[in-house]
């Protein structure tokens, strides 16, 4: 109980409440703007969360995430255009609902699940994350190794593009994760001659590229998108009660696949509103309603998609694996701030803890009011030019990769991960894959050097202990899965089924 | 920019051979059989498999066409086709250009300048007017020098234009 009381006031303390508060703010007005999604609005924020206490820099990522999550949803019913890929899924479906007269509906629809959603993740948190962690506190090396390597390999699995390129992207990650002087031996590894190197490639220049700048690049090349016309909404939150009553099973639906979405590493928000929305129409009784502003649809996934960013927090505070491209950014800050993941956290930090399940509930209560607010204020923010907010995201670039090092190096690299981030996107190779093999690099290496090490380099105990062989069975099974495809439609027959 | 998957395979199994050359060339540790060089190796072989599945089109059927997007009035206009941009190519090189541009000149030409550069020639690459670009690289480097140099303490270089905070 005392330790509930700490975490209280841990989260009460003047600081964190206020950096609550603008954080809502600000993921409220990046999340909305088309083309900056809430990834890239938590690697902007890392800079920032360097001077916070550790309680106010996780609470900025928390409350900015969830928040740009929802306002993604903003453009996407008022203008077709998500402003984040998470609500990608049903914009049509929403602004079908806008075209038809209800926008007020189908704006209560995405706040009030929203939240709800962000609710029931965080419970799923609640649960989930002290048992795995007592169970997890037997794990040797050799788990560790193939948890992490299972983490990857569903990164490239969700991925909706070919998984052999995903792997490539995550390989390639990796790579990139060898770079410097932290490994087993602490040689100078592909580092060639640069001082600036040794030190590795630091993951916020690389993910502020990636999604950032690589976003800025594609802007350059597609035109402005529309105008949004002014107009005046009714009660946004009229109404919802009742949908509540009407369709929890398809809200229990969408709140159970986030959450198993969520933990499954890699795979984000943007995932788990796809499948709700396809599980949706699958299961529906009226699929013919699907796409012409019915509300079914809309209330899955809007709940799947903000479920699914308080389970991602499962795997990352238990392994150090993240459950997404946010909460990649988040594992960086939880280290930083002395907060290594890992299953002792729960015993050692177990204030921190709470401290971190409130947030998150505080989070998604203050949601609604401020989701109303932003929502009534979307006429005047959306109306804001591309050419006056991408200069300053260029700017914020910059200076927010040079702050978390103080080193002009990583604006050069912030460059460099901008021109890989667009060109893998153009060609087909998921960027969230090789972000994940950036992050975990050092990770899998250091586990797989240990077990090797342990096991005087035989490959067998890495099968021998129960968990870790059905691990493996499962990671070796998703890397020959894509060959097991490609040479059954190349069998005569195969391809005639294929066709 | 859009680039074949027989020349994309083929330069990420070069990659993959050149990291695995790379790493097998680095020390062991003394007395370990296992060291620095048995990941870049692993991860070398990896690439080179990947690239070469890649340059033979193993796992492409899973990808998906990209999104057709409905206009208004419903008819679709597939992705790519609506009216282009002039000079797209040239633009998209601008961003990483300009952040090039900041890390070579910042300590010469101070922050303000540096960023004012940068915004406006951003500003004007996606389509705003002078004025708008001018208004911007007045007001936005200063409001950001105050953010991140006066309240983050991040040492923002002076130089030409030092700021009165």
């Amino acid at each position: 109980m005392s330790t509930f009381i700490e975490a209280w006031q841990m989260v009460l303390a003047p600081d964190v409440l206020i950096a609550i508060l603008l954080s809502a703010i600000y993921g409220l007005v990046v999340g909305s703007l088309p083309g900056l999604s809430a990834t890239m609005a938590t690697a902007l924020l890392v800079p920032v969360t360097f001077y916070l206490s550790p309680i106010a820099a996780i609470a900025t990522i928390i409350t900015a995430s969830a928040m740009a999550i929802f306002s993604g949803d903003i453009p996407g019913c008022l203008l077709r255009i998500p402003g984040t890929p998470a609500s990608a899924a049903y914009t049509d479906e929403a602004y079908a609902m806008t075209r038809k007269g209800q926008p007020e509906l189908a704006l209560g629809i995405c706040l009030w699940f929203s939240a709800l959603g962000g609710v029931f993740g965080t419970l799923s948190l609640i649960i989930m994350a002290p048992l795995l962690a007592e169970f997890a506190l037997s794990f040797s090396t050799f788990e560790y190794f193939w948890l992490a390597f299972l983490g990857l390999m569903c990164a490239t699995v969700v991925a909706r593009s070919s998984p052999v390129k995903a792997i490539a992207a995550m390989l390639l990650g990796l790579l990139i994760a060898c770079v410097g002087i932290e490994n087993p031996a602490g040689t100078p590894r592909f580092t060639f001659g640069s001082t600036d190197l040794l030190g590795g490639i630091e993951v916020i220049p690389a993910l502020v590229g990636c999604f950032a700048v690589a976003e800025v690049m594609r802007a350059m090349s597609v035109p402005e998108p529309p105008q949004l016309e002014r107009r005046k909404f009714g009660s946004i939150l009229a109404g919802q009660w009742k949908l509540t009553k009407e369709y929890p099973k398809q809200q229990a639906r969408g709140n159970i696949v986030g959450i198993i979405i969520g933990v499954l590493p890699g795979a984000g928000a943007d995932m788990a509103a796809w499948v709700s929305y396809a599980m949706a129409k699958r299961f529906s009784k009226t699929p013919e309603k699907f796409g012409t502003g019915h509300p079914e649809g809309l209330i899955e996934a809007g709940a799947s998609n903000n479920a699914s960013l308080a389970s991602g927090w499962v795997p990352s505070l238990l392994f150090g694996i993240p459950g997404d491209t946010i909460t990649a950014i988040a594992i960086g800050v939880l280290y930083m701030k002395g907060l290594n993941p890992g299953p002792t956290l729960f015993t050692e930090k177990a204030s921190s803890m709470y401290a971190l399940y409130i947030i998150f509930m505080l989070g998604n209560i203050i949601m609604i009011p401020l989701g109303i607010i932003m929502i009534r204020l979307a006429t005047f923010i959306l109306r804001a030019k591309r050419y006056m907010i991408m200069p300053v995201i260029v700017l914020l670039c910059a200076v927010g990769s040079f702050a978390t090092g103080n080193n002009l190096f990583l604006v050069i690299t912030v460059a460099a991960f901008g021109v890989v981030g667009y060109l893998m996107e153009k060609n087909g190779f998921p960027v969230a894959a090789l972000v994940l093999g950036i992050v975990m690099g050092s990770m899998v290496e250091q586990h797989f050097i240990t077990s090797l090490i342990k096991s005087d380099g035989s490959l067998l105990p890495f099968f021998a202990r129960p968990v870790s062989a059905v691990l493996a069975a499962i990671t070796i099974g998703l890397m020959v899965w894509p060959l097991a495809v490609w040479l059954y439609k190349k069998r005569p027959q195969g391809r005639a089924a294929a066709i | 920019m859009q680039i074949s998957n027989r020349l994309t395979g083929i330069g990420l199994a070069v990659l993959g051979a050149a990291a695995a050359y790379g790493g097998s060339l680095l020390p062991p540790v003394p007395g370990q059989q296992v060291g620095p060089n048995v990941f870049p190796m692993v991860i070398g072989i990896g690439l080179v498999l990947c690239g070469i599945a890649i340059a033979i089109g193993v796992g492409s059927s899973f990808e998906e066409p990209e999104q057709v997007v409905a206009a208004e009035d419903g008819s679709h206009v597939p992705a790519g086709q609506e009216a282009p941009v002039p000079h797209a190519a040239l633009k998209t090189v601008v961003p990483p250009l300009l952040l090039l541009f900041y890390a070579f000149t910042v300590d010469h030409l101070g922050f303000i300048p540096t960023a004012a550069v940068m915004v406006a020639a951003t500003c004007f690459a996606l389509g705003g007017t002078w004025r708008s670009a001018l208004i911007l690289a007045l007001c936005a480097p200063p409001a950001v020098h105050l953010v991140f140099a006066k309240l983050l303490r991040v040492p923002l270089p002076p130089g030409l234009l030092p700021m009165p905070w």
